[in-house]
């Protein structure tokens, strides 16, 4: 591999902001968020930012209930780690399954499997959401099962593609003949070679699955208010664009920076561990 | 981003590109259902430019008054018979020919067909209309209805198509083309973009609009709404109260409705205290008076007024009580402050009185935050009553719901929910108590208690106007002492306009979204 | 081929009925059109009618086989919210404005994002590279809705060089598409980025390299003209996920397409809207699909043969 000075430098980049703004205040708001990010300080509405007219009280401002806009911002950081751990790691456990035995087993388990993924892909999950959303109202839970929803066919299908040419393998085969298990096989000799396609898909879901609480949010579906979710801060603030633009601005600039971070990485990732994963 | 809120002032100032002068833009919230055939809307205020009922309002105080197509009526004694004398130059536009008795007829049976989803149609069971001559139309009701001039009114329960179009073309022709008979006629609908209008010349009434064609675009981002306003893409919006002082900034002006056009509350719905109810839930914790008075008295109003209102909106005494219909009482007015007053001490005493929350089975109070056409303060109303609450001491949840959700529980009688309600426009008092307090409001309804059935029986009943105004009276201050809802705010309607294209605009906040009289949006030459 | 034109074709209609099935279900699960579409102060007599009359009072199997019988011949009931007008009628009347978009968006993406993946594959690890990769993410890592406010607040309010918002000609179409087109660029430039390297890695590039053929050469008329086959197999997901983005950015920009028509219909509990909409949207991406595994199979023969 040629050097890549400039490149090089990204991931660290990527990483220290990752750590900054997503887990330590994910991992230790309560210490450091300066308010209760619930509180209501009703004579302190839409106080602007310090620089901008505000004062060290509220750094970032206030929302129109008088709430620190940091304290909510660093909250926010929880939910948006939880969502992102929580959903991947779900929608990557279904997918990572079902695509190996589409792609261990073929035949009608593996057609069965890839119509559901078409099916899965062709309908519309912002709608789908909608129509749960009304059916159950919206929850944390709802997000996380439209994450999973939204994402798991990608697992699956790219999983099962690697599975398609491991199985052929001379290690498989060498296996199959020692007498080892299907279960044996893709534990011990087709997971551990398509676990690095794992985790750079894997990563490359972070950026989409916080999008989409965003996305959730604005339609009113998103995770429930007050809960300080950085989504639903952008998605409240947005009517209020031009006069008290911190409240949606910096959230959303918490957004845009853990986004580009974690897909900087990922991109990163993806050209060390697994060069040829064409994924989106 | 920072670029922006600096130039955006500059901007402004300088010029906002005016639209033609001849055309009149309004940017609004899309209306729940898009159809030309209005008795399968709710009462889409959208068609109301072209279209026209019975009974018309008084601008400037939203009286009655013969602006409509009748040029006077009467009623029996029992108020069961009400007789109209149609305006004998009234004609239909595109040529369909006078307005006369038959059309009242054809259009009655629209109205009430089953599948008529009119607001406030339970005023209309029944009636019958019969044509008395071609200019004399006279309804007969089961039972006497002391304000049936609402239905033909703003509320616009029942507006008159033509019998002559309906002959000729049927239901498609009220789908391409409706003829009405207002100054605006229709010019063509855009689905999902808005409708439009445009001005009759030489109109029978001699009302001379004066501008040729009223678009009404719908647009459901309130930011978006805004910003067609700030472009000088649309003359009028209507806009969210927080988000009209960024237009107010820029140089537009507010006209408000001249009268309250709207009233709102928090409901504590479940409050079913009839003998034997089987929708009665007794774990609601507000089922306890001191529990709903200790609510009631953890709210800061005037803070309230501030927050969601930007300031213009009065405290309302009593939900559905107003100084226009019956029953208006002074006292309970002058009483609010002692009976409802924000007292946290008293709120926390009541509490400990009433035992809250360790003596309750389900101390929670379930906040409904929705989505509501008309009233965008809603979901802001469900985190500041929070707030307000749990300062109190109170333990609460949001639960987010759209209003269609919310009508589904209310159908069932099971939305057992602290919610927030409307009351718009500003009803008679005989259909607020029934709509809010009485089981004669069912399924919907919110609140019973046998006390209030008393008085409202003989209330529906009664004709003769003082003892109706003393039962009304009697009511409000029953549901008054028991604390049967959080009463809110009385507000008017509100729209934004651009100076520069929109002189001003006088229109009495009488219909369900507020506006009506088009034919007065003045406009810059 | 034919034979693979068939099971393909056979595959896309058993996974459409399994679509209707569960479109039908959700909606139904929802709730009822008669809680979105009657006053607050309905009567029970009024409830009792509008169910009567929207045939909500049969039993589900039932409505679910005369929605198929009748969804098999393209009739998907009447509208409950646009009264007057069949389902398909309204959402056959939205479709275009969706497809317009659509269109330019996906235009706009491939306009920028394949020199972008081609510039940064051929300097790959420059800071051109950095510089490409950056921007094509930007438009991922901001939510769209808030990206089309702030386009629309800058280049419509404050500069005044695009209308805001609203149904209308090209200029009406700029801020939406680029809002849309955005959030595509990231995963095309990465798709085109990737499928270069490994083209560039190839024998023959390196032969042609040896004979002396222009950089620019190779890069486009070589290499290019073969890479350019995996972003055609990715146009099946993003017709797919710029359907999805029409959803927010339609409401955003008052633009009365299909995906704001959704959101109204699932607000409106408007059932047979509801599921032509999503029925049209899954038919489009089978379809779409349906179409580029052809197009890949006719392109690369292995294909096939694998299933």
């Amino acid at each position: 591999m040629r050097k890549r000075p400039f490149f090089d430098g990204l991931p660290v980049i990527s990483l220290t902001i990752l750590v900054v703004v997503l887990v330590i205040p994910a991992l230790f708001a309560d210490l450091i968020a300066p308010h209760d990010p619930y509180k209501a300080y009703l004579r302190n509405r839409l106080e602007p930012p310090l620089f901008f007219g505000g004062t060290t009280e509220f750094i970032l401002g206030t929302d129109r209930l008088g709430r620190d806009i940091l304290s909510r911002i660093l909250h926010g950081a929880k939910y948006a780690l939880s969502i992102s751990i929580v959903g991947i790691l779900l929608g990557a456990a279904v997918g990572t399954a079902l695509g190996l035995i589409a792609g261990y087993l073929r035949g009608m388990a593996d057609a069965v499997i890839m119509r559901v993924v078409d099916i899965t892909f062709a309908l519309p999950s912002i709608l789908l959401a909608l129509a749960l959303a009304t059916l159950s109202g919206p929850s944390f839970q709802l997000v996380i099962f439209v994450v999973i929803f939204v994402i798991w066919g990608y697992f699956a299908r790219q999983v099962r593609a690697e599975t398609l040419v491991l199985r052929e393998a001379d290690f498989v085969a060498r296996a199959r003949v020692a007498g080892a298990s299907d279960l044996r096989i893709l534990r011990k000799y087709i997971l551990p070679n398509i676990v690095n396609t794992i985790v750079v898909l894997a990563t490359l879901q972070v950026g989409v699955v916080v999008i989409l609480e965003a996305t959730l949010s604005f339609l009113g579906i998103g995770i429930p208010r007050p809960t300080p979710a950085w989504g639903l801060l952008v998605a409240d603030g947005r009517q209020l664009i031009v006069s008290s633009w911190w409240i949606s601005f910096f959230p959303g600039l918490a957004i845009l920076l853990t986004v580009l971070s974690v897909n900087l990485l990922g991109d990163w990732l993806r050209d060390r561990l697994d060069p040829k994963l064409r994924q989106v | 981003m920072l670029r922006a809120i600096t130039l955006t002032t500059l901007v402004f100032a300088a010029a906002a590109p005016a639209a033609l002068a001849q055309t009149v833009t309004m940017t609004m919230t899309p209306p729940a259902v898009e159809t030309n055939r209005y008795w399968n809307t709710p009462g889409d205020f959208a068609l109301g430019p072209a279209l026209q009922g019975l009974v018309g309002h008084n601008p400037e105080t939203g009286a009655f008054d013969n602006s409509g197509l009748a040029e006077s009526w009467t009623n029996n004694d029992d108020l069961t018979e009400w007789t109209f004398k149609l305006k004998p130059n009234a004609e239909f536009h595109f040529g369909y020919g006078p307005v006369t008795a038959a059309d009242v007829v054809h259009s009655l049976e629209l109205h009430t067909g089953p599948d008529s989803i009119l607001n406030g149609i339970s005023q209309l069971e029944g009636a019958v209309a019969e044509a008395i001559d071609d200019h004399t139309v006279k309804f007969t009701l089961p039972a006497p209805q002391v304000d049936f001039l609402f239905v033909h009114g703003g509320r616009g329960s029942l507006v008159i198509y033509s019998k002559a179009q309906f002959d000729a073309e049927g239901l498609e022709g009220y789908d391409t083309k409706p003829a009405g008979s207002g100054p605006l006629q229709y010019a063509s609908r855009d689905v999902g973009r808005g409708l439009n209008f445009e001005k009759v010349e030489g109109h029978w009434s001699g009302t001379d609009v004066g501008y040729d064609r009223l678009e009404l675009e719908f647009v459901a981002e309130p930011a978006t709404r805004l910003a067609r306003l700030l472009a000088g893409e649309a003359d009028i919006a209507v806009l969210p109260r927080e988000v009209q002082g960024d237009a107010i900034a820029a140089g537009m002006a507010v006209i408000p409705s001249t009268r309250a056009s709207n009233q709102t509350a928090m409901l504590f719905n479940g409050t079913f205290l009839q003998p034997g109810d089987e929708a009665l839930d007794k774990s609601l914790p507000w089922l306890d008076i001191r529990i709903r008075e200790a609510i009631n008295r953890s709210i800061d109003r005037n803070t309230m007024i501030d927050v969601l209102y930007d300031g213009r909106a009065e405290v309302l005494p009593v939900f559905a009580m107003d100084p226009r219909h019956e029953g208006y009482s002074q006292a309970l007015a002058d009483k609010f402050d002692a009976a409802y007053g924000f007292d946290l001490d008293k709120a926390r005493a009541l509490m400990a009185e009433a035992g809250y929350p360790d003596k309750f089975e389900n101390p929670v109070i379930p906040i409904l935050s929705s989505n509501l056409a008309g009233n965008p303060e809603f979901p802001t109303m469900a985190e500041l009553m929070q707030v307000f609450l749990e300062e109190a001491g109170f333990q609460t949840e949001i639960v987010e719901m759209d209003w269609a959700g919310l009508g589904g529980l209310r159908n069932a009688r099971a939305a057992k929910m602290f919610h927030p309600m409307r009351n718009m426009p500003v009803k008679p008092s005989a259909v607020g108590i029934r709509n809010y307090y009485s089981a004669a409001g069912r399924p919907r309804n919110n609140y019973e208690d046998p006390e209030v059935e008393v008085l409202m029986d003989e209330y529906m009943q009664s004709t003769d106007p003082d003892r109706r105004n003393e039962l009304a009276a009697g009511i409000f201050d029953r549901v008054f002492h028991q604390y049967a809802v959080v009463p809110l705010a009385s507000i008017s309607a509100e729209v934004v306009v651009n100076p520069k294209t929109i002189e001003g605009w006088l229109y009495p906040g009488v219909t369900s979204v507020g506006f009506s009289h088009f034919e007065n949006v003045d406009v810059n030459e | 081929m034919a034979r693979f034109i068939t099971t393909r074709f056979l595959q896309a209609l058993l996974s459409l009925l399994v679509i209707t099935l569960i479109v039908f279900s959700l909606s139904h699960l929802t709730g009822s059109p008669i809680d979105a579409l009657l006053p607050d102060d309905a009567t029970q007599a009024q409830i009792d009618n509008l169910t009567r009359e929207l045939g909500l009072d049969r039993p589900l199997h039932v409505q679910y086989f005369t929605f198929l019988q009748n969804a098999a011949l393209g009739d998907f009931g009447d509208s409950t919210k646009w009264k007057g007008s069949s389902a398909a009628e309204v959402v056959i009347d939205r479709l275009p404005a969706t497809l317009q978009l659509g269109g330019l968006a996906l235009l706009i993406s491939v306009v920028v994002a394949i020199p972008l993946g081609v510039v940064a594959a051929v300097r790959k690890g420059s800071s051109i590279d950095a510089v490409a990769s950056v921007i094509a993410l930007l438009g991922q890592s901001l939510p769209a809705f808030w990206l089309g406010l702030v386009l629309m607040w800058v280049f419509a309010v404050i500069l005044g060089w695009f209308p805001t918002s609203g149904y209308g000609g090209v200029t009406h179409m700029v801020l939406p598409a680029i809002a849309m087109a955005w959030f595509q660029i990231a995963a095309l430039t990465r798709l085109t980025r990737s499928a270069m390297l490994e083209v560039l890695d190839a024998e023959y590039i390196k032969l042609a390299r040896v004979k002396g053929v222009s950089e620019r050469a190779i890069v486009w008329r070589h290499a290019f003209s073969n890479a350019a086959i995996v972003p055609i197999t990715y146009f099946g997901v993003l017709a797919g996920s710029l359907l999805t983005g029409s959803v927010v950015i339609e409401t955003v920009f008052a633009w009365p397409g299909a995906g704001l028509l959704a959101i109204d219909a699932i607000r409106g509990r408007d059932f047979p809207v509801v599921q032509s909409v999503v029925m049209f949207f899954a038919v489009f991406f089978l379809l779409a699909n349906f179409l580029v595994d052809i197009l890949y199979a006719v392109i690369d023969p292995r294909i096939r043969h694998q299933g």
